[in-house]
């Protein structure tokens, strides 16, 4: 277990099996990964109530819901940990119907074959630049949503659901508990800010986008 | 009991685009003006650049628990409940979570019946105003607003009587690309119009570029919001009050059935009763509809202004299609989805109609990003594992899309309703969106998306995905043609001024009045629009 955050939901064992399955989520290799991120921590203390739903604009804390959107989150937050508790359990006993024993205790390949079973998909093969062009599989994406719109977790699988809220913890602004040192943005390549405090005017991204000169840009331009 | 505040002037609901044009424009011309909006009024330092927040948990938009829509594709269908345009319900309304596409329709756009005539399964309408008429106000939306562009460039932009404030931002690596596809193919690219500012304009300050754009608030003036420009500039001429967190339930009407005010529960619950002399309804297509249809009287039972029975009918809502590029990083620059704030290059080539490509109209087509670390997708990205770091790693900063809101046709048989049994958490129905795609609008997504993925390879895209509309998911938050402007009062339901043809005190200022969709984003005609109807009450309060 993380030795620097005490869970505010998961039980000792929850916590390790949500890190063992965040790790092999987003594995480490020679860049860090879930473990190195602190994604189990985000996870816990999203599960925890409403006490971390939203960050406050400067990132120093989180906003108090009250009233109707207090009461929406409170039911959203409960489902969740449903959802959690009863996936952790049923890992836990296809980890042992297949294995003869709990996730956390598997090896990497085990505990990918657990996953794969759980998704009910075929383990995500290496993207490959074939020069295709091809019409767009919307089922051989996992979240399997409209692509422009967002993707919140209310709709998904529990798999699904640890996938995005893996993903969350990893790329989430640090306010959040995730990203540590902002591990996930540097082994991605974006520089992304600071701080949330650092959004408001300061965070730049100017210096990666140049200038035009448009007077070679004109209405008869072709080519 | 039922608290009665003074009379107003005028009443307007819904503190967003238009409402705060309309506020703006009477208020600055002597008039008093209150209007209720139904959200909070959040200040620009509220804002952040936060991801989880913004997208994954949708800080901006209706919470979908508390105010559900629903959706079906026929009329036979129970609809369930969908995210369907979620446009935020917050002072500054759509203005806060757009990306600000700001460009100008067609001339052409407001005339289709004109150039089309009838055409099968379409109820196909000119605008009762010119491109002519409105034009005057698109460039006083531009610089009273806030916009960066450069005039000139677009091949088939209509005539403008000046350029815009400020210049085009910089170029982001995602635009560079666009212009490369287009300049490989012969085909005409400009900078994108976008409402903000790149220079200092009317106190405000230019862009920085955070990158957190679309969906997130901005916690800078850059950005054009009316939160931060008409609705400030009316609250200073002392004669606009702005309530905020008031949800109206019902307009009322009186014994000559000319609309007498609006009921309201204010954010402690206390119902209120806001009477004015005149009501101008600025709530977004698919709320304006809703507040109509739950205002039923003896005199207006099938909703107010119903008479015709058009109030919801032609429901269009710009399906946002697009084709995603995948760049090998050994070979091409990086294209750095995050940098810039959605700013790029356009074309309208794929917008005017051209008869040898099996459909008509056509809408903007632009290249952009596709988001952030958490939620950049492509068809297809690994989910998870090695393979998911991967892919993260390698095309996080070399992927890009080009898409286009289509041009949908309006149809007299998508119609936004009340639902018969799902209500919100203050127990009035929720809207119910039917509607399907026209034939026209399917052939319209395909041929646009192919030519959008040809944009992408001729920029050197090694693995080019197109995808296609199947149905309307409401991507776009664009609502038009729920209260269609026109001078038949058959088929119509407000005037050329945008005027209820049922009720001469009730107005109609959001994007439901549009006849037409236009291929260009709605905002900036929408708000023209507001300006040039506002201006037509003040002259009709001149002459008494």
């Amino acid at each position: 277990m993380d030795q620097s955050s005490e869970p505010l939901f998961f039980t000792a064992l929850q916590w390790e099996t949500v890190a063992a399955a965040a790790a092999r989520i987003i594995p480490t290799d020679h860049d860090p990964g879930a473990t190195e991120a602190g994604v189990v921590g985000f996870i816990d203390r999203y599960l925890s109530g409403i006490d971390y739903v939203y960050a406050n604009p400067w990132g120093s804390g989180f906003l108090r819901l009250e009233g109707r959107q207090a009461e929406a989150w409170s039911q959203r937050i409960e489902r969740q940990q449903r959802r959690y508790q009863d996936g952790l359990r049923a890992l836990d006993e296809l980890s042992a119907s297949v294995f003869g024993s709990d996730f956390r205790t598997l090896g990497p390949e085990q505990q990918d074959a657990i996953l794969v079973e759980l998704s009910g998909r075929p383990k995500p093969e290496p993207v490959v630049l074939d020069g295709d062009v091809g019409a767009a599989d919307l089922t051989q994406s996992t979240e399997g949503v409209v692509l422009s719109q967002p993707v919140t977790d209310e709709e998904l699988d529990f798999f699904s659901t640890l996938v995005l809220h893996t993903r969350m913890g990893f790329y989430g602004d640090v306010a959040y508990g995730g990203n540590r040192d902002q591990v996930g943005w540097r082994t991605i390549g974006f520089p992304g800010p600071a701080s949330l405090a650092d959004t408001h005017g300061r965070y730049s991204t100017m210096d990666y986008m140049e200038e035009v000169d448009y007077s070679q840009r004109t209405a008869s331009h072709q080519g | 009991m039922k608290r009665r505040p003074e009379i107003a002037e005028v009443l307007i609901i819904g503190a967003g685009a238009s409402g705060a044009t309309a506020a703006k424009v009477l208020t600055e011309a002597g008039v008093n003006v209150v209007a209720l909006e139904r959200g909070p009024w959040r200040r620009p330092d509220e804002f952040s650049g936060d991801e989880i927040k913004y997208i994954n948990r949708t800080f901006l938009w209706e919470d979908q628990l508390l105010k559900p829509r629903t959706k079906r594709e026929h009329s036979g269908e129970e609809a369930v409940v969908t995210r369907f345009s979620p446009t935020p319900q917050t002072v500054g309304g759509g203005t806060t979570h757009w990306n600000a596409q700001f460009p100008r329709p067609t001339v052409d756009d407001l005339r289709v019946r004109s150039v089309y005539g009838e055409v099968d399964g379409m109820t196909l309408a000119d605008w009762p105003v010119t491109y002519e008429e409105l034009e005057p106000y698109f460039t006083k939306i531009e610089w009273e607003f806030g916009a960066s562009g450069k005039g000139g460039i677009n091949r088939y932009e209509g005539p403008r009587s000046a350029d815009y404030p400020c210049p085009p931002a910089p170029l982001t690596g995602y635009g560079k690309a666009f212009y490369k596809g287009c300049d490989e193919l012969g085909l005409n690219a400009f900078p994108f119009p976008m409402a903000m500012v790149t220079t200092p304009h009317k106190g405000r300050t230019p862009q920085v570029h955070s990158g957190f754009w679309q969906e997130y608030g901005e916690p800078t003036t850059a950005k054009s919001t009316t939160l931060t420009s008409f609705i400030p500039e009316a609250l200073a001429t002392g004669r606009f009050e702005l309530r905020p967190d008031c949800y109206v339930r019902e307009l009322t009407i009186d014994g000559r059935g000319r609309v007498d005010g609006a009921i309201y529960l204010d954010a402690e619950g206390h119902e209120i009763e806001q009477r004015a002399q005149a009501v101008i309804l600025c709530c977004g297509g698919i709320e304006t509809t809703r507040l109509l249809l739950l205002s039923r009287s003896d005199r207006f039972p099938d909703g107010l202004a119903n008479s015709s029975g058009r109030v919801g009918r032609n429901a269009m809502f710009h399906e946002y299609v697009f084709a995603i590029g995948l760049f090998d990083q050994e070979t091409q620059s990086p294209l750095r989805g995050w940098s810039g704030s959605y700013t790029g290059a356009a074309t309208y080539e794929f917008y005017k109609t051209d008869m040898s490509r099996g459909h008509i109209l056509g809408g903007i087509a632009a290249g952009s990003t596709l988001g952030h670390p958490i939620n950049w997708n492509f068809p297809g990205r690994p989910a998870w594992g090695q393979a998911a770091k991967d892919a993260d790693r390698d095309f996080f900063n070399h992927t890009m899309k080009i898409g286009v809101p289509i041009q949908d046709v309006p149809q007299e048989s998508n119609v936004v309703d009340l639902d018969p049994t799902v209500v919100d958490a203050w127990g009035l129905p929720v809207a119910r969106i039917t509607a399907r795609p026209h034939v026209n609008d399917l052939a319209q997504a395909k041929w646009t998306v192919d030519r959008c993925a040809e944009v992408l390879q001729a920029a050197g895209a090694a693995k080019v995905m197109p995808v296609y509309m199947d149905r309307f998911n409401g991507n776009c938050s664009h609502e038009m043609g729920m209260a269609r402007m026109g001078d038949d009062p058959s088929t119509s339901v407000v005037d050329r001024w945008c005027r209820a043809h049922d009720v001469d005190n009730l107005y109609v200022f959001d994007g439901s009045v549009f006849p037409t969709s236009l291929g260009a984003n709605p905002t900036l005609t929408l708000m023209a629009n507001a300006w040039r109807c506002a201006e037509h009450i003040l002259d009709e309060k001149r002459k008494g």
